[in-house]
Parts: C-alpha cells; structure tokens; sequence
C-alpha cells in the first residue's frame, strides 16, 4: 500500500551545545518548517534540548542491509576500532563529577 | 515602589490580584477548551502539539494563582475549582465553544463524555486555531510587557514563560499563513472563524478600572495600548495568510467584571465536576 500520508521527516535532536545531534525519530509533515514546529513537542519536550534538525528522509542516501557485510571485519582490527571515543567521554563524566 | 511596597499598598494591592486573576482564568480556561480536542485532534503531530499548549497554559495559571496566594488569596486548587462564574475574570474569547454554526443539533450521546462527543461530530479546528492565533499574540505582547513589571514576582515569571509562548505564537505564525492559502474550504473556515471571534477578541482588552492605577505603578501598561501592540503584531499574519478583518467590529466587554456568556458556566461544569463531588478530598 502507499503512503498517502505527508513526506516524512527525520528528526536530530541536540542536547547541548557541541554534543552531536542525535537521531530520535521522524515525522510527517507538509514541509521543513512545519516539520520543525510539529518535532518540537514530538521529541523536544521530554529532554533537554538547544538545537533540533529535520531532514527528508528522502534525502538520506543509505546502504542496503543485504550489505551489511561491508562492515565485518575479515580479521582482528580490533586495534583501528573507535573506543576512544568512549574513553574520552568517561574521562570528561569523571572530570565534571569531581569538578563538583 | 518596591514590590513590597506595591503588595502592601491597598489600592495597587487589589489592582494587582485583579490583573493576576484576569490573567490566570485567560489561562486556565483557554488551557481547558483547547485540551477539548487532546486525542481526537487533527493528524497525531498536531494533537500532541495542540495539547502540549494547552498543558502549558494549565501551568501558566498554576503559576499566576500561585502569586495570587501568596498575596493572601485562597490556594491554587480552591482558586480554580472553588469559584462559580461571577467570580472568574477571564475574557468571553477563551470561553467560547468550538462549535460554530453547528450548535443547533447536539448528537446523541456516544459515550460518558458529552462535551467529547459532541467535539467529534461537530468541533471546528479552524475556530480553535484562530483563537489560538489571535490568544498567544495578545499574550506574547501582554508577557513581553509584564517583563519590565514593578512587580518583581510577575516580572520574573513573565521572563520564564517567554519560552513556551514564543512557541504557542510560532504554531500559529507557521500554520495560518499555510491554511490560509491552502484550499478554497481551509481558507473559508478560517475567514469565518476570524470574522466571528475578532471582537471577543478585542475584548480580551477590555479597559478595567484598575488600569491607571497599574500603569502609574509600573506594574502593567494600560489596555488600550496593549490592544495597539497586538493589532500591529497581527495584522501582517492576517495579510500573509489572505485573511481580512471583519468590518465595523465593536468589542465584547463584560468578562473582565463577572459578567460572562453562558459558555463559562458549561467549562466550569466540566473543569470543576470532580473537584465538586468532595472539595475536601485529598488527591
């Protein structure tokens, strides 16, 4: 069946400045504006938030899941993987709480 | 004066608690008509939206009977639920029904909510938004004032709810323009919607005896010129949206001192039903 309702909108959410915007969801919508003021009390009321994007989601280009494949690693590359990342945040959550 | 000064002073006194009760029953009664339409509203987004506002204007009148008690008035929950219509001082916009032309054939009743059913088979989103529409610019230029407010309690509430009525302004400015240019029905429902609520809502200015007192306090602006405000904020959303004003409007006055339409008495039966049943009820 095809959707007859409005295109749908995906949804970015910010939670404070520098962090990344996350994806939290998408919506219908007849346009980016109306989009914006409908996200707003879909996804901004329940959370903390500064900045909020919408994007058609007829814009995302995405890869297919039969290629999911593309990402599996043929051997160990454990050492290239981004856990820093995740080091570095800690790192930040244990230098605010001592701040305190 | 200081705001210990004005709360103490009689005659700014009982000009303030009028002000803070205008305000408060705008609020909490425009809150509850527009939670009329919660879970039965026009598409998912625009319900929760819809709702979202009316919560917020619940909360507005949480906060302004809030500022009421504490200059010796009852509490916030004998406030709303404990008055009977001659005693609200809300403004005859806010107590209007959704109705329409459609008031003559109340259906049968689907269910044990009267008011619901009859919001299914025969509500008018467009006089919703409409009122909506002409209600958060009236109170962003009303809020935007109160933030220079003698009165620091008022003046500081009016900053923290900058927020959320910039977003109920920011709903309308972004839906009418959109409806109003859409089809020959959308913009017909809101050219009728206009025409019957713009001079109630001329009345939401409606001149007190209190407003030179307020002014000369530096606790609010005369109604007059806060009427003006409003009319030069609205006018280019009208344009921008092809809606005119009707012609030759005069202004519904009346609520401002008790003296209602029968639509406040049908909110108030619905809004204070429970609490009625047992006022001393602990909840």
């Amino acid at each position: 069946m095809s959707d007859t309702q409005w295109p749908v909108y995906e949804v970015f959410h910010q939670a404070s400045r520098g962090e990344p915007h996350v994806h939290v969801g998408s919506i219908h919508a007849p346009d980016g504006d109306t989009a914006l003021l409908l996200a707003k009390e879909q996804f901004g009321r329940r959370q903390a938030c500064v900045n909020m994007w919408v994007v058609p989601a007829e814009a995302i280009i995405a890869t297919e899941y039969e290629d999911a494949d593309l990402f599996e690693h043929g051997t160990d590359k454990s050492y290239r993987e981004a856990f820093g990342y995740e080091t570095t945040k800690r790192a930040k959550a244990v230098g605010d709480r001592e701040e305190i | 004066m200081t705001t210990a000064a004005l709360a103490h002073n009689a005659s700014t006194k009982t000009a303030l608690i009028d002000l803070l009760y205008r305000l408060g029953d705008d609020s909490l009664i425009i809150g509850h008509r527009n939670s009329e339409w919660t879970g039965i509203g026009p598409i998912l987004e625009e319900d929760i939206a819809f709702s979202s506002m009316a919560q917020d204007k619940i909360g507005h009148a949480l906060a302004f009977y809030t500022l009421l008690h504490e200059l010796g008035e009852p509490d916030p929950d004998t406030i709303a639920y404990g008055r009977g219509p001659e005693r609200f001082r809300c403004c005859s916009l806010v107590t209007l029904d959704i109705f329409g032309d459609g008031k003559s054939a109340p259906p049968a009743a689907l269910s044990n909510n009267p008011v619901r059913d009859r919001v299914v088979a025969q509500g008018d989103w467009a006089i919703s938004l409409v009122r909506q529409f002409f209600f958060s610019e009236a109170d962003a230029v009303r809020m935007a004032a109160l933030e220079q407010s003698a009165y620091e309690p008022l003046a500081h509430l009016a900053r923290k709810l900058r927020g959320e009525i910039k977003y109920h302004t920011l709903h309308a400015r972004t839906l009418l323009p959109r409806l109003g240019r859409a089809t020959a029905e959308s913009r017909d429902r809101l050219q009728s919607a206009a025409a019957a609520l713009y001079p109630h809502a001329l009345g939401m200015f409606e001149p007190t005896p209190h407003d030179a007192t307020l002014a000369d306090a530096g606790i609010a602006p005369a109604e007059p010129e806060l009427c003006d405000r409003w009319q030069r904020e609205i006018a280019p959303i009208m344009d921008g949206s092809g809606l005119v004003f009707p012609p030759r409007s005069s202004p519904v006055y009346g609520g401002r001192t008790g003296k209602h339409l029968p639509e406040l008495t049908e909110v108030l039966d619905a809004l204070q039903k429970v609490y009625r049943l047992d006022p001393t009820a602990i909840w």
